[in-house]
């Protein structure tokens, strides 16, 4: 166990400085100044350039790059230019709110998503399951964005009972009420992956039913619960799991369309609009601390399938 | 893909609307402000975004302040005395005046403000020229030496925008070229910095010693008094959501809302609709260093004959309400409204366009216009306005990419013919960026020179009316840029909110208002 983990640590580390470099020049290959964004349309060219040669935004590219490397090892991610506050506060402060809506939007994914997705199968081609699996076509295809406004519209414009957009962080006035921000985003961002991992659920349940060891199970007059518990699902969820490791982790990076919607301030909105201002340091902070993310919870499913199933060699 | 969605949109705003939503009181004494974007720096000496501008003024102030009608009255300043033929004024600033820090503003504080302004501030060079200088005179009194005289001079100082607002001499010392750091969020308005949350917000708090002019308030100019206990702006990219928001009555104030929702907000009883007085409006810049076009007046001219703007209006912003087909610089309320030159504003005429591209040698080579689709109706207009010209026999290839690509790749020559912007109104048509001879399009024909020397020359009011009429005709001859018409924007409020008036002049401003 020891030498896997240590093997894993290795291959990350590569990965890492992989990621590194690859993030830092393509990021700069990117036409667009960030100058001009901060100092907006009326700024004269020698107020830019002033400013470049002030933020050592003028020195040349590799020299920004080791620079930049050997204060990201020291832990200091830099200066976000657009902001003028340290890239690890900026991402702290947004990574609260993704976490947590990331969170609690997986606990939706797995209390609707398994659950239904076991009974359809059981039932399958039942019009129950029929039902639960349109409804789950459905959900899937209706855009975050579309799901996200009529959720504002009934629940914060209509009813007056949650809040429409924003999120004060829950160590401010309003303490762990604040999360009642985020129920409303996490239903519009839970709808389509929970019809995912229902959908997988399902046919990965069925896929292990024809199995010979369930028509064993069957033959020997195990109570059905049992089957479908012990024997199928307890073998179909690994790939529910690996599914769901990914999930989470885009539900992190890739939450734009609701914490856009719903004006969070979250880290997939962060990234995408530093990309837009070319804020690089905080563009380069979000994306290795993404990578670092998927690395850790790709350990973890890795990890978890060794606890689940006793077959599985962490070699 | 915006058709649907902006149909979505309506839906949505109709469907609220029919729901007859019941605002629910927010916190006491807070004006919730959704802003379409998050702010960049706002140190307005140098920096130049609207909404950086509508925060900041405040919490700092300048020397002059303009009144309803766009004339500048003293704000800091207390008096002044224009002495050898305006090559010397003597600025005397109101006393017991107290920074948020609570040191008194004086002669030293206003001279460290204007010297970095002069140097770093987007705008210095217009009035700190080659030779111009700055000294304090006397404890309360600064004295500006100009090496001519310079007639813009009190529109200038009053124009907060990329302007001389005035910080304590202790914050500017460090600052150089670099934005003001949020600690240095130091002025003399009657809110004062509290806090920025990236992406979250930006508090003012009232500050409760703020020593008002004694005057009545009048557009920006006189007394600011802060009723409210905060102003927080809050970025709310989604339209939908600000929309809603307000309706839920979770933000006093919405900015920004598209044309497509206008009808359908303005008969909503929950929503206040205030237009902007001043109005935007579209430039294409043409280039005039480098490309098909830099010496081919008779091809911009062509250019110029083939567009219909009135279409191109109506198709990107939609309610007539909304826009106006004008060809001043300037709208007709304006002392500087000039009707020179403005026949050629929207000739569409494709024959006569044809013609002229003809005899000025046009072969058909694409002429490359920078575009970008972060303000939609930036592409709206260029795509209409590649359309006429296909009309007219003239090929233009559209480059569309983000508004950051955009500012940069219009300062490389070679990169481009035209490029799309737009401006908004200004006090005094010096600071049209047309006019500025280092904004890309570099415009510095002898004429256009000459022109503008008599528009600065001279303090007499009446001789800068003529000098920036024949400026326009000049622009409308020479075709440095095109002016693509009048936008209004609007934006919107709770009926609970009192006093807001005409406070949308060019950025919308909450002294006075209370809720």
């Amino acid at each position: 166990m020891g030498r896997y983990l240590m093997q894993r640590l290795g291959a990350a580390v590569t990965t890492m400085a992989a990621a590194s470099v690859i993030i830092f020049f393509f990021i700069h290959l990117i036409p667009g100044d960030p100058l001009y964004v901060l100092l907006g349309d009326g700024s004269t060219p020698e107020q830019a350039e002033a400013l470049r040669a002030k933020m050592g935004l003028d020195r040349p590219i590799y020299v920004q790059y080791v620079t930049w490397l050997t204060n990201v090892l020291a832990g200091d991610f830099g200066q976000s230019i657009f902001f003028q506050a340290p890239v690890l506060e900026v991402i702290a402060d947004g990574a609260e709110t993704s976490i947590l809506l990331a969170s609690i939007t997986a606990v939706w994914v797995i209390l609707l998503g398994v659950p239904i997705g076991m009974v359809s199968a059981v039932r399958h081609g039942s019009w129950l399951d029929q039902g639960l699996s349109g409804t789950a076509m459905l959900l899937a295809s209706i855009p975050t964005f579309w799901v996200g406004l009529y959720l504002i519209l009934v629940f914060a414009a209509w009813l007056g009972w949650l809040p429409s957009s924003g999120y004060p962080s829950i160590f401010e006035d309003g303490g762990l009420a604040n999360l009642r921000h985020l129920l409303l985003p996490s239903i519009a961002l839970a709808a389509p992956n929970a019809a995912l991992i229902l959908r997988l659920t399902r046919a990965s349940m069925l896929d292990v039913a024809r199995e010979d060891f369930v028509r064993t199970a069957r033959a020997k007059g195990l109570p059905g619960w049992r089957i479908v518990v012990h024997h199928i699902f307890r073998n179909a969820v690994l790939t529910v799991i690996s599914a769901f490791g990914f999930t989470f982790a885009a539900l992190i990076s890739e939450a734009v369309v609701t914490e856009t919607v719903f004006a969070l301030p979250g880290i997939g909105r962060l990234v995408v609009q530093s990309i837009l201002r070319r804020d690089f340091p905080v563009i380069q902070g979000v994306i290795l601390i993404t990578v670092a993310l998927y690395l850790v919870i790709n350990l973890l499913v890795d990890l978890t399938y060794r606890w689940l199933d006793a077959r599985v060699e962490l070699e | 893909m915006n058709d649907f969605r902006s149909w979505i949109r309506r839906g949505f705003v109709a469907a609220v609307a029919v729901a007859g939503v019941s605002a629910q009181a927010a916190a006491e004494g807070t004006l919730n402000y959704a802003t379409i974007g998050e702010p960049p720096s706002l140190d307005v000496q140098v920096g130049t975004a609207s909404i950086a501008s509508t925060i900041s003024q405040h919490m700092f102030e300048t020397l002059y302040a303009f009144d309803s009608s766009y004339e500048p009255q003293p704000l800091l300043a207390a008096s002044e005395q224009v002495e050898d033929d305006g090559r010397t004024l003597v600025i005397s600033l109101r006393t017991g005046v107290p920074f948020h820090n609570g040191q008194e503003m004086t002669a030293e504080d206003v001279v460290a403000s204007l010297q970095r302004w002069a140097e770093h501030g987007s705008r210095g060079k217009l009035l700190f020229k080659e030779g111009a200088m700055v000294e304090a005179t006397g404890s309360h009194e600064v004295t500006l030496t100009l090496p001519e005289p310079n007639g813009a001079w009190k529109n200038l100082l009053a124009f907060p925008n990329g302007g001389p607002v005035i910080y304590p001499a202790s914050a500017v010392g460090a600052a150089g070229a670099e934005p003001l750091a949020v600690e240095q969020y130091i002025g003399t308005g009657p809110y004062k910095f509290n806090e920025w949350r990236p992406n979250r917000y930006v508090e003012l708090v009232r500050f409760d010693d703020y020593a008002a002019v004694d005057a009545a308030t009048d557009g920006y100019a006189g007394a600011r008094v802060a009723e409210l206990d905060a102003l927080r702006f809050i970025p709310v990219a989604d339209v939908g959501t600000r929309v809603a928001g307000l309706q839920a009555g979770d933000y006093d104030y919405a900015e920004f809302i598209p044309g497509d929702l206008f009808d359908s907000l303005d008969g909503d009883s929950n929503v206040v609709i205030h237009r902007n007085g001043a109005p935007i409006f579209g430039l294409v810049f043409f280039n005039s260093k480098a490309g098909i076009l830099k010496e081919n007046r008779q091809l911009r001219q062509a250019i110029q004959v083939a567009l219909n703007k009135e279409e191109a209006l109506r198709i990107s912003i939609g309610p007539e309400s909304l826009w106006d087909a004008n060809g001043s610089f300037y709208p007709k309320s304006s002392v500087w409204y000039s009707d020179a030159g403005v026949s050629a504003f929207s000739e569409g005429n494709p024959e006569k366009a044809k013609q002229m591209a003809e005899e000025a040698g046009y072969d058909g080579t694409p002429i490359k216009l920078l575009v970008s689709t972060n303000y939609q109706f930036h592409y709206d207009q260029a795509t209409v306005f590649t359309r006429q010209l296909a009309e007219a026999g003239i090929n233009v290839q559209l480059i569309v990419v983000d508004w950051a690509t955009l500012l940069k790749k219009r300062g490389e020559e070679g990169e481009w013919d035209m490029f799309f912007t737009h401006h908004g109104t200004v006090p005094d048509p010096v600071l049209i960026t047309v006019l500025n001879d280092s904004y890309p399009g570099w415009w510095t024909t002898a004429e256009s020179q000459e022109i503008k020397a008599a528009l600065t020359g001279t303090a007499d009011v009446e001789a800068r009316r003529v000098a920036w009429a024949d400026l326009q005709q000049l622009i409308y001859e020479q075709v440095p840029a095109i002016k693509t018409g009048d936008v209004y924007s609007y934006h919107i409020a709770s009926p609970d909110l009192k006093n807001i008036g005409d406070s949308t002049v060019i950025w919308p401003h909450f002294w006075g208002v209370s809720k």
